[in-house]
C-alpha cells in the first residue's frame, strides 16, 4: 500500500462532457483508482486523486470539488479513514461525499454516513450506476445501495413493523420511507420505485434524503449500540 | 500411600518415549509431583510414591523434595507438553486455543488444599517432636501457624498457575486475593508469636513493638528494592503473552490465505484464457474471504441468513447465465432467526427462483430476505426480458410450480410478477407458525394456465399463484 503522489490530470483531458461533474477520487489502491476512472462515463470528470487521509484533506481543500468519491478504509491521519476525511473537510462548503467500499460491515457504513457522507455504494457497482450516483449526490440527493437500505431497515427495526406515526420522529421510519427502503433493498432503481409506488422520482429522492437524515441524527438504540460496540462515537 | 492402580499418566504411550517434567492434574493425590516424576523418568508411579514416603521418614527429605518440586515444576500434561515441543516445521501453523479444556478435570474440589494443610501440619509436628524432644508446646504452636499461613499463600500460587493454564485469563479472582492476604496475615501472626517466644516473657511491650516496626521497615525496604525488578518481570510476561496471541492470529491468517486465496490465484492464472471460469473463481473467493473477514460465523443450524448465504453460494458456483457467464447475486438480508422446516422449504423455493433468475433472466439478480414480525419474506428479482404470464410455456410453468408449490404446501404465499422488458420478480412469504391451518386460498389447486391474473393498476400482467 504505497502512498501515491496525487495526480491532478489536465481538466480538459478525457471524454468528459461540457456539464460534467468534477470529482476527487480517494482510495489507497492505485489499481482501483485507475479502474474507477476508466469506468466513469462522460457525465463525470475526475479532477484529482488522493491515496491517504492527509492527502485527501489537502486535495479537497485545494480543489473544492462538488463530489468526493471516498473509500471507507484509508491509511494516514489519526486512523479514522474516510469518516475522518469527511469531518476534516466539514469547512469546505458545497462538497459532498459518496462513500465507496468493499466492506460489508455495518460499522463501516454507519461510521461514514454518520460522519456526513451522502451515500454508500459498494465497489462492485458498474460504471454507469456509479456515474448516476455521482450526479445524484452532486444534485444534493442521497444514494442508497440495496445493502445500505438493508442496514437501515435492520437498524431502525422497520422489518418488524416498527414504524413512525408522526413526521418529526427521528428514531423510526415512516411507513412510506419503509416501503421505499424495502424496494431499494429488493434491487429497484429510483425510477422503478417511483413507478411501483405511483410517486415521482423527486418524491423518492425526498424520502431517501429523509432516511439519510434520520440515519445521521437518530439516537436510536440500535444505532448507538452498533456504534458503541465498535467504539465509533 | 502405596497405589497399585496407576494413574492415566503411567500408561506408556508409544509415540512419545518420555513425558516432560510437569505435574499432571489427572490421577494425582496431592500436587501431582509423584505422577510427574514417574512420567518423566518412566518409572512406576507406585514406586515413586513409596520412595517419597520412605524419604520422608528419613529425616523429612521426601517432604522437602516434594514441596520443592511442587513449587518449581509447572502443572500440565507431561505427554501433551512433550508432543507440543516438536520442531516448528512439523507443528501446525495455528495453535489450538483452549485445547486443554477438552480434558476432563481431575480433582476440582478443595480436598487437595485440605490434604496439603493436614500433611504439612502432621509432618511439622512429627519433625518437631522427633528432633527436639525438650521443646515445649509453646514453640510448636507458632511454628504451625507460620506453616499454615505459608501453605495457604503458596497454594494460591499453584491455583493461579492452574487458572492460567486453563483459561489464560490470569488468576485475579477475589478468592485468590483473600487467600493470599489470609496466608500473609496468619504467617505474620505466627512470626510474631515466635518472636515473642524467643525474646521471652520478660520483654516489655515497647521493645516488642520496636522490633516489629524494625522488621516491617526491613520488609518494606526489600520490597522497594525488589519492586522494579518484579514489575519488569511482570511486564515482560504480559508482553510475551500478547505477542504470542498476535503470533497465533497471524499464523491463522497466513494459513487461511495459503489455503484458499493463494490456491485460487494460482488456479486463476492457470485458467486465464477462460474469462467465465476466472470470474466465477474470483467471485467464490471474494465471497469466502468476505465471510471470513466480516461475518460472525454463527454456529451451523442457528442462522437463516447463513443458510441463505450457502444457498446463494451454491447457485453462484453451479449456474451460469444464458451466455455461459457467471452471475453474481446481490444479496440483502434483514433480520435473522433459527431455521425450521418451513424456512427450509422457503430456502428450497428461493433456490429454485434464483436458479431460474440466473439461467433465464439477466443480471443484476437481486435477492432480499426479510424476517418480519410474523413472517419471512423473500424477493428474487432479475432484469431479464420478462414474459407475459398469459403466454407462459408449460415447461416454464413447471419450474415455477416447483417454486410456488413448495411454499404453498407449508402455508406460505408466492407470487410471480413479470412485465415484458422489466424483468421478473418472485415474492415468497412464509408465516412463522407452520402448524396454523393454511389459508383456503392457498390450497386451491391451480393447473397450468389457470392462474388468476391480478388486475390491479400498474401491477397489470401479474400472475397470482396463491
Amino acid at each position: 500500500m504505497t502512498q501515491d503522489v496525487p495526480q491532478v490530470p489536465d481538466r480538459i483531458a478525457g471524454s468528459a462532457g461540457p456539464d460534467a461533474v468534477d470529482v476527487v477520487l480517494v482510495d489507497d489502491h492505485h489499481l482501483f483508482r485507475t479502474g474507477v476512472r476508466a469506468s466513469l462515463d462522460e457525465r463525470v470528470r475526475v479532477v484529482g486523486e488522493a491515496a491517504g487521509v492527509d492527502e485527501a484533506v489537502r486535495v479537497v481543500h485545494e480543489l473544492r470539488p462538488p463530489v468526493v468519491l471516498l473509500d471507507v478504509h484509508l491509511p494516514g491521519g489519526d486512523g479514522g479513514g474516510g469518516a475522518e476525511v469527511i469531518r476534516a473537510c466539514a469547512d469546505v462548503p458545497g462538497t459532498r461525499f459518496l462513500a465507496l467500499s468493499v466492506s460489508d460491515a455495518a460499522e463501516d457504513v454507519v461510521a461514514v454516513i454518520r460522519a456526513g457522507a451522502r451515500g454508500y455504494v459498494t465497489k462492485a457497482i458498474d460504471g454507469n450506476a456509479l456515474s448516476d450516483a455521482v450526479r445524484r449526490v452532486a444534485d444534493g440527493d442521497a444514494v442508497f445501495s440495496p445493502r445500505l437500505a438493508g442496514f437501515v431497515l435492520d437498524a431502525f427495526g422497520a422489518a418488524a413493523g416498527d414504524v413512525a406515526t408522526g413526521d418529526d420522529e427521528l428514531d423510526r421510519l415512516s411507513a412510506r420511507e419503509r416501503e421505499v427502503m424495502r424496494l431499494i433493498a429488493r434491487g429497484y432503481t429510483y425510477r422503478e420505485v417511483a413507478g411501483e409506488l405511483f410517486i415521482s422520482i423527486k418524491t423518492v429522492e425526498t424520502h431517501v434524503s429523509a432516511v439519510l437524515r434520520k440515519l445521521q441524527l437518530s439516537n436510536r438504540n440500535e444505532l448507538t449500540r452498533w456504534a458503541a460496540a465498535r467504539r465509533l462515537l | 500411600m502405596v497405589d497399585l492402580t496407576a494413574g492415566p499418566t503411567a500408561v506408556p504411550r508409544p509415540r512419545v518415549p518420555r513425558g516432560a517434567l510437569r505435574r499432571p492434574e489427572r490421577g494425582r493425590w496431592v500436587g501431582g509431583v509423584a505422577s510427574g516424576v514417574a512420567a518423566h523418568l518412566g518409572l512406576p508411579l507406585g514406586g515413586v510414591r513409596v520412595a517419597f514416603v520412605v524419604a520422608t521418614l528419613v529425616g523429612g527429605v521426601g517432604v522437602v523434595l516434594y514441596v520443592f518440586w511442587w513449587l518449581t515444576v509447572p502443572p500440565g500434561d507431561p505427554w501433551e507438553v512433550a508432543a507440543a515441543s516438536r520442531p516448528s516445521n512439523l507443528a501446525r501453523l495455528a495453535g489450538r486455543p483452549g485445547g486443554d479444556d477438552e480434558h476432563p478435570r481431575g480433582r476440582r474440589w478443595p480436598v487437595t488444599d485440605i490434604a496439603v494443610g493436614v500433611l504439612l501440619v502432621v509432618v511439622a509436628g512429627v519433625l518437631v517432636a522427633v528432633r527436639t524432644d525438650r521443646l515445649d508446646a509453646g514453640w510448636v504452636l507458632p511454628l504451625l501457624v507460620v506453616l499454615a499461613g505459608a501453605a495457604l499463600a503458596w497454594s494460591q500460587l499453584d491455583e493461579v498457575a492452574r487458572g492460567r493454564w486453563r483459561s489464560r485469563a490470569g488468576g485475579r479472582t477475589p478468592v485468590s486475593v483473600v487467600r493470599l492476604l489470609g496466608g500473609v496475615v496468619i504467617a505474620g501472626v505466627g512470626v510474631l508469636l515466635l518472636v515473642g517466644r524467643a525474646t521471652g516473657p520478660g520483654v516489655d511491650a515497647a521493645t516488642f513493638v520496636q522490633s516489629v516496626v524494625a522488621s516491617l521497615a526491613v520488609l518494606a525496604g526489600v520490597a522497594l528494592v525488589v519492586a522494579p525488578w518484579w514489575l519488569r518481570l511482570w511486564r515482560a510476561l504480559a508482553d510475551e503473552r500478547a505477542a504470542r496471541a498476535r503470533e497465533s492470529e497471524r499464523a491463522d491468517i497466513a494459513a487461511h490465505l495459503h489455503d484458499s486465496v493463494l490456491q485460487t490465484l494460482a488456479l486463476i492464472r492457470a485458467r486465464a484464457d477462460d474469462p467465465a471460469e476466472v470470474a466465477r473463481m474470483a467471485r467464490a473467493q471474494e465471497r469466502e474471504l468476505r465471510e471470513w473477514l466480516y461475518d460472525d460465523r454463527p454456529a451451523p443450524g442457528t442462522s437463516l441468513a447463513a443458510a441463505l448465504r450457502d444457498v446463494v453460494a451454491e447457485v453462484e458456483d453451479s449456474r451460469s447465465g444464458p451466455g455461459g457467464e457467471p452471475v453474481a447475486v446481490d444479496t440483502v438480508v434483514v433480520g435473522d432467526r433459527v431455521p425450521d422446516e418451513a424456512t427450509a422449504a422457503l430456502l428450497q423455493a428461493t433456490r429454485e427462483a434464483l436458479v431460474n433468475a440466473v439461467v433465464h433472466g439477466r443480471p443484476p439478480v437481486s435477492l432480499y430476505l426479510e424476517v418480519g414480525a410474523a413472517e419471512v419474506e423473500v424477493f428474487v428479482k432479475d432484469r431479464g426480458d420478462g414474459f407475459d404470464p398469459e403466454a407462459v410455456s408449460p415447461d416454464r410453468f413447471g419450474v415455477r410450480e416447483s417454486i410456488l408449490g413448495r411454499v404453498r404446501r407449508r402455508g406460505g404465499t408466492a407470487t410471480v410478477t413479470s412485465r415484458p422488458g422489466q424483468g421478473t420478480e418472485v415474492h415468497l412469504a412464509m408465516p412463522f407458525a407452520p402448524s396454523a391451518p393454511a389459508d383456503p386460498s392457498n390450497v386451491t389447486p391451480t393447473g397450468p394456465g389457470t392462474g388468476v391474473p391480478l388486475s390491479a393498476g400498474a401491477q397489470a400482467p401479474t400472475e397470482e399463484e396463491s
